[in-house]
């Protein structure tokens, strides 16, 4: 959801001439220390995979076993986050929860990059099917990507692997876009020229040209591909067209307590908070990866 | 420049093609037979053999989207497989919810949004910046229900300043109107404010460096003047872009807003169609949404030329 | 220029619009009823929508010949009065002076008998008429006749009875549609009209009062007596949030709210301005709805396997919450506190819950992990907390359980296909029944197992059709209560659905509305504001 606009703005100017600063020892630690917020970033994304990959080993229950007796139970030391409607640990549901976001969000990320760049090459080099791509693209950028998800779900049956495929396509046209410019912009410049020239055969150029100069903003884009696949998975969820509602979700669980907000706010309140922060999370490192690889940038931020 | 308007508008009709050819596929691939749902459960094969002919889908995939966008350019959507109600119909009923709630968000947006984002620019690297940048990653990283809760919660039931659902419209007064629909749009606004104060706070900090500002201020020109005449109209390029951009998050948020408000609008009925699965809803509500969509965008590219002249085409 | 424009323009009508709305506001306002209703109205037509929402809008919209009391007694409404022969084979039926359909056409006897051709089509009851049926005619415009080849009792229940489909009469035309086609107009006979033009379906249904509506003269009960309209508008506002919808009412924004949360009930209570009441005495039933038609619950086993697996303390708690006053176990199908309820043969429903031989029992079924599909309409919570227990029961005997979230007008469409599972039908669906149209076998639809023509899910078992006709033949309580106990049992061991429990439901309303009664549905005659 994020993700069309700021990037094409603040990452457009990146090409091609500005390479990453050279690394130097202790680069790293020193940029973390200069850039408090990505720091802040990355140690609550860690957290928050620390959560995914071990919730089982955080003290959970099973996510999904139903205990009507004790349902509505208040956080406490026994319930932490406390249970819901149906007597389900709230706690669990949300540490659980985790891993639909994360997956969610890192395979959308992941899947988006690697089809829209495919994409973008092929735009980018074969120079006839460039027009017709990106009249698809164009088109397919021009249904709001929340829309489009939800159009694609209604083909399918709820689950994650269809959720993460319906945001994916809706992703796609903003990655094809940017490595298709990076592309053409680059095809001009005398090295590459040069190398065709000599005959380098095209997998190479690309590998040794065209990819190193895209990751950088591929990586900024990815980031907030991520952020925005989160949210929509949440949104999805949260109006009944995502992961089904067997599944512990962090939309799922709040579409399930939001009748219920007035007098137990808590069953919203926890995964909201969770996905809120892992959303932040992902956004401040994208913010940090966006000033670390444009310095041109980082100067006035 | 009446070229480039030409050729600009002329640029969107393969994009609504494609628009609609990915919407027509929606249909075309939906699970389920729209025959044998309108033939009703008691129906035999024969009679959903017949009423599949009677009503074409047994031809051709292109000579059914031919037809289908024949009668689109006509305004009609089809009928929907739920209420029997004509899909333009159902729409023409939520448009002025929809449309109100967005015009207001986007009103609200700009006048919060732009002051904000000028102000961290001016003042960059202050306290005062790091805070609008902080609430602004964050207006970025909250759910859109999640604000909308909070919001109802304090402002509607704890003060009782606002209603807490429903829509007004307009006929009924201008102010149970504006009543109904602050808090939706509010709530509608928290990620477009902070995607415009991010954009305006960029390209302002572009044009502050430039020379011409060193050159008005060196005139002795007021501060309030340099920021808000000069700079911020050198900088409304990008700002304008954006909002024009944004604007799918606003159609995308009020999909939420609308649920969390019970507003009876375009929103409230994608959520409505994708829960029965009422193909012929969906389609029309991606089509008219995608239409606007490219609408405000091409007037956007439209109006570049008036807000910076050097822009020649 | 423009803008300036804009701003002025804007301005007075903020003007003009503060100071007009207090104004026309207060006496207008108490006028027009604003209703939430149980969920949303999908359709409007009597006869080929069974959900209780349809019935609930078309018993504003047309009248009934007959129409049950509070004590579930028909008494007269649209007819004056009736003579049946000795040998209960004629009956003439009189019509009140005076009756007019919305299109201010007078009610005659050929519209009433196009009406009960409709209904009979449909009606498990109408069916049962319609297989006794020699011929309906009308010997003058007042009266009209019913000729049967064997007597039926309970004619005058069957005409007024609550349950769907109802005995509405419409205008012949109309009536003329098949009964497996949904009409489009809908001109009727009772005290309100339909608003199509303002019906904005998922969101709200307008009705509006019919100036030609002649109310009996006696007081109104339930569907009987004087249907007296106090407001010009009822406006039903669809809110599927139950949270919106509980905060909407807090705030005066609504009047009347069918099916308030029970977990919302406490903080409702606490509310000046706000009553909280139960809504139906006679309560309503938890339904685990089977599939008799496709495997595996084509098969008797696998049907038993669920009721021994199933606790109704875990669907009931999901239902109503954590007030033990407002659920009771039943281990029956009938209304627990009417002069027919049983519990023999309910052992089944009883005591520990016995997984392993409940497992065991469906792999004898011939069940081996196919997929079981499971209607949940997720917009309710009656039955998206009946599907949460249910799914997780079904794991528990081993069942692959696909959970299909839909709303609950999709359900309604949905359950009506009887297609294969895995092309389009189902296995499963859950709903709930009204306690008073579980009282005694007329209004059961639920309970018979006529094959083709039952309810959904299509059970069929003659031994069972059997004992209830017997039960119609009963001669007296004694005989009855006898002949509904074998039914009970009967109906236990052939697993026709899981009856999940008994519950009762509240209703809220704002204070200043009085009139509000306790009923299986929403009576909207003297309901008044203030």
């Amino acid at each position: 959801m994020t993700v069309d606009v700021p990037l094409e703005v603040f990452a457009a100017p990146v090409l091609p001439e500005i390479l990453p600063p050279p690394r130097r020892r202790g680069w790293l630690g020193g940029f973390l220390l200069r850039h408090p917020g990505m720091a802040a970033g990355i140690a609550l994304l860690s957290i928050m995979l620390v959560i995914a990959v071990f919730a089982p080993l955080l003290a959970t229950v099973d996510p999904t076993a139903l205990a009507p007796v004790r349902r509505l139970r208040p956080p406490s030391a026994h319930y932490w986050f406390g249970t819901d409607m149906l007597g389900r640990d709230i706690y669990s549901r949300v540490m659980y929860g985790a891993r639909v976001s994360l997956t969610v969000g890192f395979a959308v990320a992941a899947l988006a990059s690697a089809t829209g760049t495919l994409i973008g090459l092929l735009a980018g080099f074969v120079r006839w099917s460039d027009a017709l791509i990106m009249r698809v693209m164009d088109g397919v950028m021009s249904i709001p990507p929340i829309l489009l998800a939800i159009a694609l779900m209604a083909l399918t049956r709820g689950s994650v692997q269809n959720v993460i495929i319906a945001i994916t396509i809706s992703e796609i046209p903003r990655v094809a876009r940017l490595v298709r410019g990076v592309v053409l912009s680059l095809r001009e410049q005398p090295y590459v020229e040069a190398a065709i020239a000599c005959g380098t055969r095209l997998p190479t150029i690309i590998w040794r040209h065209i990819l190193p100069n895209t990751l950088a903003p591929l990586t900024v884009q990815a980031t907030y591909i991520c952020a925005s696949a989160m949210i929509t998975e949440a949104i999805l969820s949260f109006i009944g067209a995502g992961t089904p509602p067997t599944i512990p979700s962090w939309g799922n669980i709040m579409a399930e307590g939001r009748a219920l907000w007035q007098i137990k706010p808590f069953i919203v309140f926890f995964p909201a908070v969770f996905l809120s922060l892992t959303v932040l999370a992902v956004n401040l490192v994208g913010d940090g990866l966006r000033d670390a690889l444009d310095p041109r940038l980082a100067k006035r931020l | 420049m009446l070229v480039y308007a030409l050729r600009r508008v002329l640029a969107t009709i393969p994009v609504m093609a494609v628009v609609a050819l990915f919407v027509f596929s929606l249909l075309y691939f939906a699970p389920g037979d729209p025959a044998a749902i309108i033939a009703g459960d008691q129906a035999t094969p024969e009679q959903i053999a017949h009423i599949r002919a009677s009503l074409g889908l047994d031809r051709p995939f292109l000579v059914r989207f031919g037809e289908w966008s024949w009668h689109i350019l006509h305004g009609d959507l089809g009928t929907s497989i739920f209420t029997n109600l004509p899909v333009s119909h159902m729409i023409a009923q939520r448009l002025e919810p929809t449309f109100s709630l967005m015009l207001l968000t986007l009103i609200l947006s700009l006048v919060v949004a732009i002051p904000m984002g000028v102000v961290a620019a001016w003042r960059q690297g202050s306290w005062i910046d790091r805070l609008i940048m902080v609430v602004a990653v964050f207006g970025f990283s909250t759910p859109v229900f999640v604000i909308g809760y909070l919001l109802a919660y304090v402002f509607a039931l704890q003060l009782d300043w606002l209603p807490v659902q429903g829509y007004t419209p307009i006929a009924e007064g201008f102010w149970p109107f504006l009543q109904s629909l602050i808090l939706p749009a509010v709530t509608l606004g928290g990620i477009y404010i902070a995607l415009i104060a991010r954009i305006t706070r960029a390209s302002m900090l572009e044009v502050l460096s430039q020379d011409y500002v060193r050159t008005a201020r060196a005139k002795g020109l007021g501060e309030r003047a340099v920021l808000f005449v000069h700079a911020l109209k050198n900088a409304a390029v990008p700002i304008v872009t954006v909002a024009g951009l944004g604007v799918a998050l606003l159609i995308g948020g009020a999909v939420v807003t609308e649920s969390v408000f019970a507003i009876p609008g375009l929103g409230r009925l994608t959520v409505d169609a994708i829960l029965r699965r009422d193909y012929p809803v969906i389609q029309g509500v991606v089509l008219l949404f995608s239409f606007v969509y490219v609408l405000v965008n091409l007037l956007v590219d439209l109006l570049y030329s008036l807000f910076d002249p050097r822009i020649r085409y | 220029m423009l803008r300036r424009d804009v701003l002025k323009s804007a301005a007075a009508l903020a003007a003009s619009g503060a100071l007009a709305a207090p104004a026309i506001g207060r006496a207008a306002e108490a006028r027009v009823l604003r209703f939430v209703p149980q969920s949303n109205l999908p359709n409007l037509d009597p006869i080929w929508g069974t959900q209780y929402v349809v019935r609930n809008a078309a018993l504003l919209v047309w009248d009934t010949l007959y129409g049950v009391d509070s004590h579930l007694q028909p008494q007269p409404q649209m007819c004056e009065g009736h003579e049946v022969s000795a040998d209960g084979l004629l009956w003439r039926f009189t019509l009140r002076p005076g009756l007019k359909f919305h299109d201010d056409t007078q009610v005659l006897p050929r519209d009433v008998i196009a009406s009960l051709q409709r209904w009979m089509q449909r009606d498990t009851m109408g069916q049962l008429i319609h297989a006794r049926l020699d011929g309906m005619d009308a010997p003058d415009d007042r009266s009209f006749r019913i000729r049967l080849s064997r007597p039926f009792s309970k004619m005058l229940f069957a005409l007024g009875k609550s349950n769907a489909a109802l005995a509405c009469i419409m205008p012949e035309r109309i009536a003329k549609t098949d009964g497996f086609t949904q009409i489009n107009e809908y001109i009727g006979s009772g005290p309100m009209r339909f608003r199509k033009d303002e019906w904005v379906p998922g969101s709200k249904a307008v009705f509006e009062r019919f100036e030609g509506y002649l109310p009996r003269p006696e007081p109104a009960s339930w569907m009987a007596g004087g249907k007296r309209m106090y407001f010009d508008r009822i406006e039903w506002q669809i809110i599927p949030d139950g949270g919106t919808a509980s905060a909407a009412l807090q705030n005066g924004e609504i009047d009347w709210w069918e099916t308030p949360l029970p977990d919302l009930v406490p903080l409702l209570r606490r509310q000046r301005g706000v009553q909280v009441d139960v809504a139906d005495p006679l309560g309503n039933i938890g339904v685990f709805r089977m599939n008799h038609l496709w495997p595996p619950f084509n098969d008797e086993r696998a049907r038993r396997a669920v009721l021994m697996a199933a606790d109704q303390a875990d669907f009931m708690h999901a239902v109503v919450g954590d007030d033990a006053q407002m659920w009771k176990p039943l281990p029956s199908f009938f209304t627990p506190g009417t002069p027919l309820s049983t519990t023999e043969g309910g052992a089944a429903l009883q005591g520990k819950r016995d997984y392993a031989a409940a497992k065991k029992l469906l792999a004898d079924s011939g069940y081996n992990g196919e997929k079981v599909v499971m209607l949940v309409g997720t917009d309710l919570s009656i039955t998206k907390g009946q599907g949460d227990v249910a799914a997780d029961m079904l794991g528990r005997i081993g069942m692959n359980v696909d959970y299909v979230a839909i709303d609950w007008g999709s359900v309604g469409a949905r359950r009506a296909r009887k297609e294969a599972p895995d092309k389009g039908g189902w296995n499963i669906f859950l709903t709930w029944l009204a306690g008073a149209d579980c009282a005694n076998p007329a209004p059961y639809t639920a309970l018979r197992t006529n094959g083709a023509k039952a309810w959904f899910g299509w059970p069929d078992s003659a031994p069972i059709e059997q004992l209830i006709a017997d039960w119609y033949d009963a001669p007296d309580l004694a005989a009855e209560q006898q002949r509904i106990a074998a039914l009970n049992r009967a109906s236990m061991e052939f697993a026709t659905f899981l009856p999940t429990g008994f519950f009762l439901a509240y209703q809220a309303w704002r204070s200043n509305v009085s009139g509000i009664v306790k009923a299986p549905f929403p009576v909207f005659w003297d309901v008044r504001k203030s």
